[in-house]
């Protein structure tokens, strides 16, 4: 804890230092945001350090006034582009101007999805920005989103989470990784996704049926992860990011070197990250370390009409599991639930000891583009990925044979490889669009000792376009997609282990139409309706085998049809320098909804008795709203405020849905001085009290309330831009648990936890 | 030309890596060789006054055996009223002929096994545990145990393999429950 509280003893020498600067407040920054073009950019946002905001005219320009003496971070935000930051001192009014590049069409095709490539546009889209990037680094991905409304993580303990999008996850989420539809063992609610956030500059969801670009699947929505653009001009940079916490004594470092020469742009990137056991308000829960370590790296190079690009990624991680979530069956479960605290023991270590999960993930991405000369543009992308998944039971198998004791009980390994043709069609009276087709082919093959799912081919192909239409006030778009699955399925026979396969194929389209109205000069509304689909996966079609945290026995069935989903949404948004608010209202009604029904003759092994569920369809609605108000109500003092609801219901058999996020209020305070900001945050997530009978071995845990602090600031060091984050999570050390966390049976959520966060560009 | 060369090149070398996938999937791994399935528990009574008077009684795990026997599940011990019994606990692997035995595993981890039983009210039957593990202090580990009988009765007697990895204190408590069987007991005089 010394080298914690000497760390806030530097920071606040930090702060007192630069009130040197603060005699004169009346200096003004100036400037004109233009493209490459040299036209001016309307409604760019212009930030300084973080807080204070203004948003170009109509030609461009902006002024900041009130501005101390100081040195400041100022950031230009356009909502089709990257962001782009530059470090200012301030000693008398000053001009500053920024030219985007991402108008240049020859950075635009290296980052082939980068926003403003977002095909559907009335769809709502949050991100989160460099900033709030910064300040999750760390996190899980899934704990990173939860500052989005509408948003939450599913866990299982600390080490392993993954996004929810308006109550819906895994195969119906889909996660965009520089480009590429992530493929791994996606189906499992423990299976956290396979990326390391560190290697993303841009982390945007899209909520909504959003298939028609990726595929189907997406029947809740789309997580995109974008690199940074490759530098154009710059000889050598890079940035380094050192992250560490207190609870788990979490370190984390990453860094990356980046630049340009002669047309080729290179990047190379790795990150380290180690914790050990967690602690909630209590006591330590024994088992949970994580050991990761991940390393990326880029070639491209580009002239003005065709580039190349190719990058490799690896993802590596061991993530201990909880040693109280160890039951062998359901009174296991009961008298572990009955305790109040685990009886294992409540120490700290960084040994991950059995059981563990170990994942390791590589990408290969290569892709081309060439640009026609009436600015039409082709595009073809290939990835191929290899995903093993390792799970090691608490238990050693029984045998003297050394190679099974070393050996994981599951083991999957999927391969797939993905082609895409894209074609941009010029921009042209006032018509944009986008052509392609897609192919793809996986082949997963599982070993273990215990069986849970089969080995499996899958072969898909899909044809698309969506055309936007963009005049005046209005924007309209509308696309279509028609997918093909073809699915093989080899298995043993149960009793004579004879080996057989089954074939099943799915064939369906993607529709949607949107528009956005420009109402006023700060205001619009979007509507979008779409209808998406998702073949059956693996699992639902034919697990068989215990869910060990669980205590469940889960069967699949193999005669489960695709799920169709309409999915209607509209969004307001308000947007002045003083006041952003957005709301979402969404209706996402799914038919032949596919979810593991609770059996009511359950299940005897040789282990105990355990609940039966089996995979099944019903039709379901689920419908909710995101809010959220960032007002600046006094000058320096934001008040954010944001607010998710989800009801979910099963219109077949008139019951409520399982397992879906609680209503959330995330309410923060923040104050922003000079370069500097301090915030309060209090988010409040109320008990479920909408589930159906029957289908859970326990009742939701109570609501809960988390005081959460910050303070932090950008520094100038030399030429160089230095981060620095200091943030305290559950400031009041409360003893809660959260229904979304499946170890919510056996022990707390975390407790309090101090996390120092530093970045330094170069 | 030269372009489209690249071009041609590019798509030539996609496919190639397109082909050159193996098709691992159509091979499906055999049943592990070496390992073995905990599928049946035992229980060997030997009369302590009466080295002739063995029974075996057995609970086989159905969802793991091929077409097992109706009569499989229904273990029976029958026995005689204030009497002494030296017991053996097994465990088997029955999914393989001649039967695997797994006794052996768990006795080499017994510092990790606890075997845990518990008659019901009904059943006048006393089980002590009369095997030590080789931890500091030894603690108990239920492989061979004495039971002894009371006054006439029918009861059931469940008999719990629990799975206590460095947290084993000689109690039921910690751990996970690898087996979970129950026997009827007639205790007649």
């Amino acid at each position: 804890m010394i080298s914690l509280r000497t760390a806030v003893q530097i920071l606040l020498l930090i702060l007192f230092s630069q009130y040197v600067y603060g005699q004169s407040c009346n200096y003004s920054i100036t400037g004109k945001i233009t493209g490459k073009s040299g036209l001016g950019l309307p409604g760019a946002r212009i930030s300084i350090t973080g807080n204070k905001q203004v948003i170009t005219d109509r030609n461009g320009g902006y002024t900041i006034n009130n501005i101390c003496a100081g040195d400041y971070i100022i950031s230009c935000v356009t909502d089709t582009g990257l962001p782009v930051s530059k470090a200012v001192k301030v000693a008398g009014s000053i001009q500053l101007d920024f030219v985007l590049q991402e108008l240049s069409t020859d950075l635009k095709e290296v980052v082939i999805s980068s926003t403003k490539e977002k095909e559907l546009s009335t769809l709502n889209t949050v991100g989160l920005n460099n900033k709030q990037l910064f300040q999750s680094t760390g996190k899980t991905l899934g704990e990173s989103l939860k500052s989005i409304p509408g948003l939450n993580s599913i866990q299982t303990g600390p080490s392993i989470s993954k996004p929810v999008i308006h109550g819906l996850h895994s195969n119906r989420v889909l996660i965009l990784n520089n480009g590429i539809r992530q493929e791994g063992q996606q189906w499992g609610s423990e299976h956290a996704p396979e990326i390391d956030p560190f290697t993303a500059a841009h982390v945007s969801v899209i909520e909504g049926a959003a298939s028609i670009r990726y595929g189907s699947d997406a029947l809740a929505g789309v997580v995109i992860l974008e690199p940074a653009p490759l530098p154009t001009d710059k000889k050598i940079g890079g940035d380094i990011n050192l992250v560490g916490a207190s609870n788990g004594r979490m370190g984390a470092v990453s860094g990356m070197l980046d630049g340009a020469v002669d047309g080729f742009q290179w990047r190379a990137q790795g990150t380290l990250k180690r914790a050990g056991n967690f602690k909630t308000a209590d006591y330590y829960l024994k088992n949970t370390g994580i050991a990761e370590d991940d390393y990326s790296g880029t070639l491209a190079y580009h002239k003005t009409n065709y580039g190349f690009n190719a990058f490799y990624s690896r993802y590596h991680s061991k993530m201990g599991i909880f040693d109280g979530s160890h039951v062998g069956n359901i009174q296991d479960l009961y008298a572990a639930f009955n305790r109040p605290k685990p009886i294992t023991a409540s120490y700290f270590s960084y040994k991950i000891d059995r059981s563990y999960q170990q994942v390791t993930h590589d990408l290969l991405k290569l892709n081309s583009y060439y640009q026609f000369n009436n600015q039409g543009k082709m595009e073809i992308i290939y990835a191929r990925q290899t995903d093993l998944r390792n799970e090691y039971d608490i238990d050693l198998p029984y045998s003297d044979d050394p190679a099974v004791l070393a050996a994981p009980q599951i083991s999957f390994k999927i391969k797939t490889h993905t082609l895409d043709l894209l074609y941009h069609q010029p921009d042209k009276n006032n018509f944009s669009g986008t052509w392609g087709m897609s192919g793809i082919t996986q082949g997963n093959v599982f070993r273990g000792i215990r069986y849970l799912v089969p080995n499996f081919r899958n072969y898909g192909a899909g044809i698309y376009g969506i055309e936007k239409y963009t005049k005046d006030k209005w924007t309209l778009e509308a696309g279509l997609r028609y997918d093909y699955r073809w699915l093989k399925v080899y298995r043993r026979n149960d009793n004579s282990l004879f080996v057989y396969n089954n074939t099943s194929i799915y064939q369906n389209v993607t529709a949607s139409i949107g528009a956005t109205w420009k109402a006023a000069e700060h205001f619009s509304i979007s509507a979008n309706t779409g209808t998406a689909w998702r073949a059956p996966s693996v699992n639902e079609l034919y697990i068989k085998g215990i869910h060990l945290s669980a205590a469940s026995y889960e069967l699949g069935d193999s005669t489960l049809r695709s799920e169709r989903s309409f999915n209607t949404s509209i969004s307001f948004k308000y947007n002045t320098e003083k006041l952003f608010a957005q709301l979402n209202i969404y209706d996402n009604e799914i038919n032949n909804f596919i979810y593991a029904k609770p059996s009511l003759q359950p299940i005897t092994l040789v282990s105990g008795t355990y609940p039966m569920f089996t995979y099944t369809q019903a039709n379901v609605r689920l419908r909710g709203l995101d809010a959220e108000a960032d007002y600046t109500f006094l000058k320096n003092f934001t008040l954010i405020s944001k607010t998710s609801l989800v009801r979910a219901f099963n219109k077949s058999i008139h019951d409520y849905l399982v397992f879906m996020p609680a209503d959330r209020f995330d309410n923060a305070l923040k104050y922003t001085w000079l370069s500097k900001y301090v915030s309060l945050q209090y988010v409040k997530v109320s008990r479920q009290t909408r589930v159906p009978p029957n289908s859970d071995y326990v009742a939701p845990p109570p609501g809960y309330g988390l005081l959460n602090s910050s303070f932090g600031m950008d520094l100038l060091a030399g030429k160089h831009i230095l981060n620095i984050d200091f943030s305290v999570d559950n400031l009041t050390n409360v003893a809660y648990r959260d229904y979304l966390n499946r170890f919510r049976y056996y022990a707390d959520d975390l407790g309090i936890s101090f996390v120092l966060r530093t970045k330094l560009t170069f | 030309m030269k372009r489209l060369l690249y071009s041609v090149a590019v798509l030539m070398a996609l496919s190639a890596m397109l082909h050159s996938c193996k098709k691992d999937e159509t091979a499906i791994a055999p049943p592990v060789p070496g390992n073995e399935f905990l599928t049946t528990v035992g229980l060997k009574v030997t009369n302590a006054s009466n080295a002739a008077d063995v029974q075996y009684a057995y609970w086989t795990d159905t969802t793991l055996i091929a077409h097992p026997a109706d009569s499989i599940n229904t273990p029976v011990l029958n026995l005689k009223a204030s009497a002494k019994y030296n017991v053996e606990v097994l465990f088997q692997d029955r999914t393989t002929t001649p039967f695997g035995d797994v006794t052996a595993e768990i006795k080499e981890r017994e510092n990790y096994h606890l075997i845990c039983f518990t008659a019901s009210p009904s059943l006048n039957l006393t089980v002590v545990r009369t095997d030590k593990d080789t931890n500091v202090p030894a603690l108990e580990v239920g492989l061979t145990d004495t039971f002894t009988t009371g006054a006439a009765g029918t009861g059931e007697l469940n008999v719990q393999l629990r799975h206590q990895p460095n947290v084993k204190n000689g109690s039921c408590e910690p751990g996970s429950t690898d087996a979970d069987v129950t026997y009827t007991v007639h205790v007649t005089n």
